[in-house]
């Protein structure tokens, strides 16, 4: 039996697991790959301690720093497909394999997954000329007309990403642009970048592949139609909570709502950090701190439960 | 013979050639952004865009996806 399995290996994940080898628990973590969101982004300026680091770079480095630690099983390459509470100081997971964890704690991590539009064409055109990785696949609009939906950091890094590539990009924001400031004037001095506010996407349309999109301008109401051969859909992410729905209390979108000083969840014996949790700022130094946090209070809570 | 398809930047091709190459598996890397022709093989052979495509002896897989391509390497075997 585990002191404590961690579900996810992004920053906050990891975070956790180092100070779990450390404090000697008897710990697990188990992920598809390392990094979380962060991989996707072309250069990383804000996490303190590295000038600039590539996010496949900093997924590396995450993943050496956790396999430096012997205590902790380091189960890659995996995801969980279940997560049961089978008593009171008791968890069952099942992963993809079918091997099953017992554990007294859990400390969840699962980060967050693109969210979708999910207007018509989305579905049939993903990959087709819809895209959600950016840095991905940004050059496959070499000489094309391209669009991103979204205003946040995230939009403005796929126009950035775009900018080598496509011949005219569209960037299609609701509600203004809430990215940071030095995005935002990077990509107002270009000319082929054109922004289009109080817009809604309503459809992606095309043949095999895309070849436009219709948007309603919200202020006039009227429907418009742009040429082009790729969206890049950058509207955020959704929390990847479902596995554990049923066991802990989430806002509205899907957070799981947690304690600001420990991160505990409303389920004893279960926490959660990152951006699956209910912390206001998706980024990774407060991930970092959310999972250092959480091991640490369930150290606490391991060391007087196993007492009792 | 593995082939992947990837773009210069893309992270998940990045993962995917390391899991290849920490697996002593052996593949050519096809960069799409500069090779034409191979983006042509690629759109044709996934019947999408998205980067990375691994085609392994015929089998095609998109994305980074591990679980596949384990699979598809166990039944190589």
């Amino acid at each position: 039996m585990y002191d404590v399995v961690i579900i996810g290996g992004g920053p906050a994940g990891v975070a956790a697991g180092i100070y779990a080898s450390r404090k000697k628990l008897k710990s697990a973590l188990i992920t598809k790959d390392f990094g979380g969101q962060s991989v996707n982004s072309a250069s990383i300026d804000n996490f303190i301690g590295y000038k600039s680091i590539s996010g496949a770079d900093f997924a590396k480095v995450l993943e050496e720093q956790l396999r430096a630690n012997d205590e902790i099983e380091i189960k890659d390459g995996k995801f969980v497909v279940s997560v049961k509470k089978i008593g009171d100081y008791l968890f069952e997971l099942t992963d993809n394999d079918g091997i099953v964890y017992q554990t007294k704690t859990i400390l969840y991590t699962a980060g967050s997954v693109y969210r979708k539009l999910e207007i018509p064409g989305e579905k049939e055109y993903e990959g087709k000329g819809v895209f959600y990785c950016s840095i991905c696949d940004a050059p496959l609009m070499k000489n094309k007309p391209a669009a991103v939906i979204g205003g946040g950091n995230s939009a403005l890094e796929a126009v950035i990403d775009l900018l080598p590539y496509a011949s005219k990009i569209y960037l299609i924001v609701r509600s203004g642009i809430k990215g940071d400031a030095v995005y935002k004037e990077k990509i107002e001095k270009e000319s082929k970048v054109e922004i289009i506010n109080n817009a809604n996407t309503k459809e992606i349309f095309g043949d095999a592949f895309v070849k436009g999109l219709k948007y309603q301008d919200s202020t006039a109401g009227e429907e418009k139609t742009l040429d082009v051969s790729g969206v890049f859909v950058s509207i955020g992410w959704t929390p990847n909570s479902g596995l554990v729905k049923d066991l802990v209390k989430t806002d509205i979108k899907g957070h799981i709502l947690v304690d600001s000083k420990t991160q505990q969840s409303s389920m004893p014996g279960i926490w959660a950090a990152g951006d699956v949790a209910d912390g206001l700022y998706a980024q990774i130094g407060p991930a970092i701190g959310e999972g250092i946090v959480a091991l640490l209070n369930i150290y606490d809570y391991i060391i007087s439960e196993d007492k009792k | 013979m593995i082939k992947i398809y990837s773009t210069t930047h893309c992270p998940y091709c990045k993962m995917a050639k390391d899991y290849f190459d920490k697996n002593k598996v052996e593949y050519k890397d096809y960069n799409v952004e500069a090779d034409e022709e191979a983006l042509a093989d690629m759109v044709k052979k996934s019947g999408q865009m998205g980067v990375p495509v691994i085609d392994i002896d015929g089998t095609i897989i998109v994305g980074f996806d591990r679980g596949a391509i384990d699979h598809v390497l166990s039944h190589k075997k």
